[in-house]
């Protein structure tokens, strides 16, 4: 179990978390990131998703058992290759932080016992690498931000968020691609658009990238708003 | 052939096939939220079984065909009517200029699928023409339709055979529907008593039930760790326990990953099904292991394959 939010349990390497769905539990979310790559390159499976510290595989239940499933899951657990990390691409992400666009962002500084600037300061002066996207198109997971690990999700999730928004919660910043619920503490905003189903490359964040935040005040915020 | 909506219902969008093998990239299914029904009404108009067709929600839709058209209804319980006289739902219609094609509001059940022959005109994007709501994008303009609005139909090569879908593949939808499934990852975080209260409560589905997923009331759950997990992935089908403790079982258009424990996983087999809840329904789950899920799922392939040949690929 990788050393995330969750409370240690014993749990089997790899188990069935549905009548089509397998799990491994990895060392880190980059090797689940690795194995999910993995699989997805054998052609094999429907769909190989990684989350935090654990990777899922769906299968075509009409084809193939549980248990063949599982057997061809650890198979390739012995022939991941290692992640690769070099050299991956660094995006600066212009975050305005506060205000209407970061409505959570005095909650966030109280439970962590700094202020705006120190806070602000401490987020925009670490690097750090996208986890995983999911939960909508592109949203980003990027981890790193060790500072805020006591940050919890909010206990219910807003119904709705702008696209752009900039989260909290558990030693990872999120950025909401779409306007629509979610449940991160939202500290800020970016105005980069980072999922575009018509651009020819749709995703502006991948798994792997590195990531740097640079604050930028209200008017930069709206000048940096594509039309 | 062009279609105009007159009538456009609460929420009647281009639906066909899921988006596969892109949630590592957050990209949900979406798709047709009763792929089953989908397939149904294109069987009878002689297209391909995920080809794009109207997905109604609730209140129905009233459209004016231009031109020649044929067009079948399946899906939610509801009144459809042509030119203002009754017709039936699970048979191919000839439809001419001018005419007025009318689906009700559901009675039993929550979608309807209106497909016509030649299928709706929509381009695919990320793999698929469905239309994602969340995101604004796929089917028409990415959008639910509105009053007014012109949507263009595929040609066909010859009149499709008029049909009637036998009776024994005519779905019925109920208020009152039971759900096969396995556990998740996380059932370890229920105690003995809520595990055995997950398969043992007669829930209701919520106000809260959309594509992206439903609340079934009728229970609390607590879980051990507070509500809270590490991100992990979801799919269509899987029952997550969040911290108010009321399960929410995902659908269609589920996000790609999670950050509750997922409690329970609804069989492949009754997937489709989810598509058709609606607030005020009751559902139960059948606990299954994931062998008789299996033996189930092929059993309802075999049956389904006399009328629908490729089966395997729709549910």
């Amino acid at each position: 179990m990788a050393s995330d939010d969750v409370p240690a349990a014993p749990a089997p390497e790899v188990f069935l978390c549905g009548d089509d769905l397998v799990a491994a539990e990895c060392a880190d979310t980059r090797s689940a990131q690795a194995l999910a790559d993995h699989l997805r390159e054998s052609g094999e499976w429907i769909e190989c998703v990684a989350g935090i510290g654990s990777c899922v595989a769906q299968f075509d239940l009409a084809s193939v058992t549980a248990e063949q499933a599982e057997r061809r899951l650890m198979a390739a657990m012995q022939t991941v290759p290692a992640a690769r990390d070099a050299d991956a691409e660094l995006v600066k992400v212009p975050v305005c932080y506060g205000g209407d666009h970061g409505p959570d962002l005095d909650d966030v500084c109280k439970l962590l016992g700094m202020d705006r600037a120190a806070f602000i300061a401490r987020h925009t002066g670490g690097e750090y690498r996208v986890d995983m996207l999911g939960f909508t198109p592109g949203f980003a997971f990027i981890g790193g931000f060790d500072a805020a690990r006591e940050v919890p999700r909010r206990p219910q999730p807003r119904v709705r968020l702008e696209s752009g928004s900039i989260g909290i919660a558990g030693g990872r910043t999120g950025i909401y691609t779409l306007s629509g619920p979610g449940g991160w503490q939202i500290v800020g905003r970016t105005p980069l658009e980072l999922f575009d189903a018509g651009r020819e490359q749709p995703f502006l964040l991948r798994a792997g990238m590195r990531v740097r935040f640079v604050a930028i005040g209200d008017e930069e915020f709206d000048a940096g708003r594509t039309p | 052939m062009t279609l105009r909506i007159l009538k456009p219902g609460l929420q009647t969008t281009v639906q066909a096939g899921p988006r596969t093998g892109q949630r590592h990239l957050g990209v949900p299914a979406s798709g047709a939220a009763d792929p089953l029904s989908l397939a149904l009404a294109n069987r009878l108009v002689g297209n391909a079984p995920f080809a794009p067709a109207l997905e109604t929600t609730l209140t129905g839709v009233r459209l004016r065909c231009d031109g020649i058209a044929y067009a079948a209804v399946s899906g939610a319980r509801a009144k459809v009517r042509l030119n203002g006289e009754r017709v039936k739902r699970h048979r191919t219609l000839a439809l001419a200029e001018g005419d007025e094609l009318e689906v009700g509001p559901a009675r039993a059940g929550a979608r309807n699928y209106l497909a016509f022959a030649g299928g709706i005109v929509a381009g695919e994007i990320l793999g698929s023409a469905s239309t994602y709501l969340p995101a604004g994008f796929g089917g028409f303009e990415g959008r639910a339709l509105r009053a007014g609005d012109v949507l263009q139909v595929g040609p066909f090569d010859n009149a499709p055979d008029m049909l009637r879908t036998p009776k024994e593949f005519r779905p019925r939808a109920t208020t009152s529907w039971a759900l096969r499934a396995c556990y998740g990852a996380e059932v370890d975080l229920l105690n003995k008593e809520s595990r055995f209260d997950l398969f043992d409560t007669n829930f209701t589905v919520g106000n809260r039930a959309d594509r992206m997923g439903l609340q079934l009331e009728g229970a609390r759950f607590e879980v051990a760790s507070g509500g809270r997990l590490a991100s992990a992935p979801v799919f269509p089908g899987t029952i997550q326990c969040p911290e108010d403790g009321v399960p929410f079982l995902l659908s269609i258009d589920a996000q790609t990953i999670g950050g509750y424990p997922r409690v329970a996983q609804v069989a492949r087999a009754d997937r489709h099904q989810i598509g058709q809840l609606r607030p005020g329904d009751h559902v139960r789950l059948l606990w299954r292991d994931v062998d008789s899920a299996r033996e189930e799922l092929l059993a309802k392939h075999d049956y389904w394959r006399e009328w629908l040949p490729g089966i395997s690929a729709i549910i």
